[in-house]
């Protein structure tokens, strides 16, 4: 198996611009052995995160995620990983493939990046394509994942034990409905249920948010209960950012969008240290609290949830890069030492 | 209406007629929603609890809609009020022209307090129907509606009776549980005041006393959930209580807002304020009602 990751990254360089890749595995895989996880790595299975979603759970052994500027990379990778190209890139491909190993049970894919959105709108049903902004990096007309509202590598990482260096990943499969989100609701909700309604009243927002800079600006918001009580109406990042920790977020988004199957959706990849900080973040998104105690519904006025289902959810361990070939579930000693280099 | 099911404690019809507009709310008014060409059908399925045959709209159902197993539409449908529906969850759907669909209704739990036997059903459920399109038979639907002449004046549409479908009707003033002490009007709507003893059902002690606030549309008495309302009750010019009034379904008093109050005394002063007005999108006829709604004040 290493061999075979190590045929496409030395045709590659490691970056966006060349071929970016993890391997994560599930706790499916890791029941497979007689050992427990270590406690430092908490990965439970997935379960329902809403009480209005039921998903299916996933439950592959792992999952290889290839990321690249260029759709070529990706699918070049994918396709000498499964043994079917002597050469990549001109570097020649090792004789091992990981479908030795592996049998593939499914693949999404996705892109993220302005004006992507709207070039593939056509692929999907339900997609009002005049209406996704031509420069938009993600289906719902936002840019989205701002550098200042994401926790940072040192807070995904684990910090201890033998998988200490890497990390835990959720994966869900959401399907949107943009008809609801473009033809119904108007310029001044959507940035109210994106954003907060203080971004909306204020005009905070030009275009896909690029006027932002490098912070979405949240602080700004009114309290999430106030909003909620007072205006009938709450933001998803405004309610999503109740997760944070020392006023950072504590996952680390990696969500692109789709059209598999011939629907708008979008592949929810987030890294976090434990599969509790996704957990709890879902949970400040969910805003159920606010949804008993003011005008703001389940779904209804309640961020983006009135547009979103969760159709699938799976977790997934992304060990240090060392132990990332089929790894037992109680490595003999500490892959690596971490230190939280920038604290 | 093409059918009923029953699962986990609840039943669901799917009902629909032509495609409709509408009004989503927003804090600073109302925003219209076209009817789209593509539009087919508008979709409402009809959630309620078994026992009760209360509606609770605090379960947003999901609706998938497919033809021979390949995906048509989906969608959660809008919390709505018409005068001829009462409350419903309801949106136009996109069908690809005549003949059948399935369409799969799927509820998750509660998200609103509930009391009684309403409290043990926490839902997850989900139903399925066949579904026949006919653009002709669809024309033909008499739906109830405002004729040209009434346009426009206040009053309301019956009802609409629709057999062995409950309605989202709260009990008459008569038949509310409790003392009930007085109405008030805002915006339109009716609130409704009632005193219950005992207010352990609702999170309170024997000895305390329920405070609940019944409100209203004016003719039909159609429940108006998803507001936001507190309430003050002064005693000799002081505060006994100041605080929200929380959203409830109960089996008697169906959707209400209240709170536990140590007592009630006649001549107590309730000031009951509407931080804000009914958030579920509007049928034609209720877009300009409930929208502003300042506060009331009655003597108990
Ligand atoms: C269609 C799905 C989604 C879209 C389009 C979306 C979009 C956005 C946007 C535009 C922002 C504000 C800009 C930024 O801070 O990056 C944001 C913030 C955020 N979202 Fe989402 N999001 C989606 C789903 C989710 C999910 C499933 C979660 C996980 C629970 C999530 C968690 C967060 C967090 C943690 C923040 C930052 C909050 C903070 O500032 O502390 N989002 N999202």
């Amino acid at each position: 198996m290493e061999t075979a990751l190590q045929g496409i990254e030395h045709a590659y360089e490691r970056s966006g611009k060349g071929l970016v890749l993890t391997v994560s595995y599930s706790p499916a895989y890791f029941d497979r052995f007689d050992e427990d996880l270590p406690e430092s790595v908490a990965l439970p299975a997935p379960k329902a995160l809403a009480p209005f979603e039921d998903p299916e759970l996933d439950t592959p052994d792992a999952v290889v995620h290839l990321a690249s500027n260029t759709a070529q990379v990706v699918l070049g990778a994918e396709e000498s990983l499964k043994g079917n190209k002597s050469t990549l890139n001109g570097v020649e491909q090792p004789d091992t493939a990981l479908t030795d190993v592996f049998e593939i049970v499914d693949r999404r894919t996705g892109f993220v990046g302005d004006g992507l959105p709207a070039e593939n709108a056509g692929d999907a049903e339900g997609v009002p394509a005049d209406k996704v902004p031509e420069d938009a990096p993600l289906f719902m007309g936002f840019k989205s994942g701002f550098k200042k509202n994401q926790a940072s590598e040192d807070r995904v990482t684990i910090q201890s034990g033998p998988f200490a260096g890497g990390t835990t990943q959720h994966i869900s499969k959401l399907q949107l409905n943009l008809n609801q989100w473009y033809n119904q609701d108007d310029r001044w909700q959507r940035e109210a249920k994106m954003f907060c309604p203080y971004h909306a009243e204020n005009d905070v927002i030009e275009g896909t948010g690029d006027n932002l800079g490098t912070s979405s600006k949240i602080d700004d918001c009114k309290p999430v209960d106030e909003t909620a009580r007072e205006m009938g109406v709450v933001g998803h990042s405004q309610k999503s950012a109740a997760a944070r920790e020392n006023d950072t977020p504590i996952i680390l988004r990696r969500d692109f969008n789709s059209t598999d199957g011939g629907q708008a959706g979008l592949h929810f990849l987030a890294l976090q240290r434990g599969i509790g900080d996704f957990e709890k973040t879902r949970k400040a998104m969910n805003g159920t609290d606010v949804s008993k105690q003011s005008a703001v519904g389940q779904r209804n006025n309640n961020g983006i949830l009135q547009y979103i289902r969760t159709e699938r959810r799976g977790n997934y361990l992304v060990p240090p890069r060392s132990l990332r070939a089929l790894p037992p579930a109680q490595p003999a000693t500490n892959a690596q030492e971490v230190t939280d280099a920038s604290s | 209406m093409p059918g009923m099911n029953e699962q986990g404690g609840y039943k669901c019809a799917l009902t629909y007629s032509f495609p409709h507009r509408f009004w989503l709310m927003k804090p600073s008014g109302i925003t219209k929603v076209d009817i789209q060409s593509a539009d087919s059908v508008h979709m409402m399925p009809i959630v309620w609890d078994a026992q009760t045959r209360i509606i609770p709209p605090d379960i947003n159902p999901q609706l998938t809609i497919t033809q021979d197993g390949e995906s048509v539409d989906q969608f959660a449908p809008w919390p709505m009020l018409s005068q001829p529906m009462g409350f419903h969850f309801g949106d136009n759907a996109q069908l690809n022209g005549n003949g059948t669909y399935t369409v799969d209704v799927s509820i998750g739990g509660p998200s609103t307090r509930r009391t009684g036997s309403l409290a043990e059903n926490q839902g997850d459920a989900s139903f399925t129907f066949e579904f026949e399109f006919n653009q002709s038979t669809l024309d033909e639907i008499s739906v109830t509606d405002l004729s040209e002449d009434k346009q426009g004046t206040k009053g309301a549409v019956d009802v609409m009776d629709m057999e062995m479908l409950p309605s989202s009707q709260v009990p008459k003033p008569d038949a509310l549980p409790g003392d009930v002490r007085g109405t008030a009007t805002s915006g339109d709507a009716k609130f409704v005041v009632t005193v219950l003893e005992d207010a352990s059902r609702f999170g309170g002690t024997q000895d305390q006393v329920y405070l609940a606030v019944s409100p209203r549309t004016p003719y039909n008495r159609i429940m108006l959930p998803m507001m936001s309302l507190s309430g003050t009750l002064t005693r000799g010019g002081s505060s006994v209580f100041d605080g929200i009034l929380q959203a409830t379904i109960d089996p008697e008093l169906r959707y209400h807002y209240g709170a536990t109050v140590s007592d009630v005394q006649s001549g107590d002063e309730l000031t009951i304020t509407v931080d804000s007005p009914p958030q579920t999108a509007r049928h034609e006829g209720y877009e300009t009602a409930f929208v502003d709604m300042p506060s009331m004040t009655l003597t108990l």
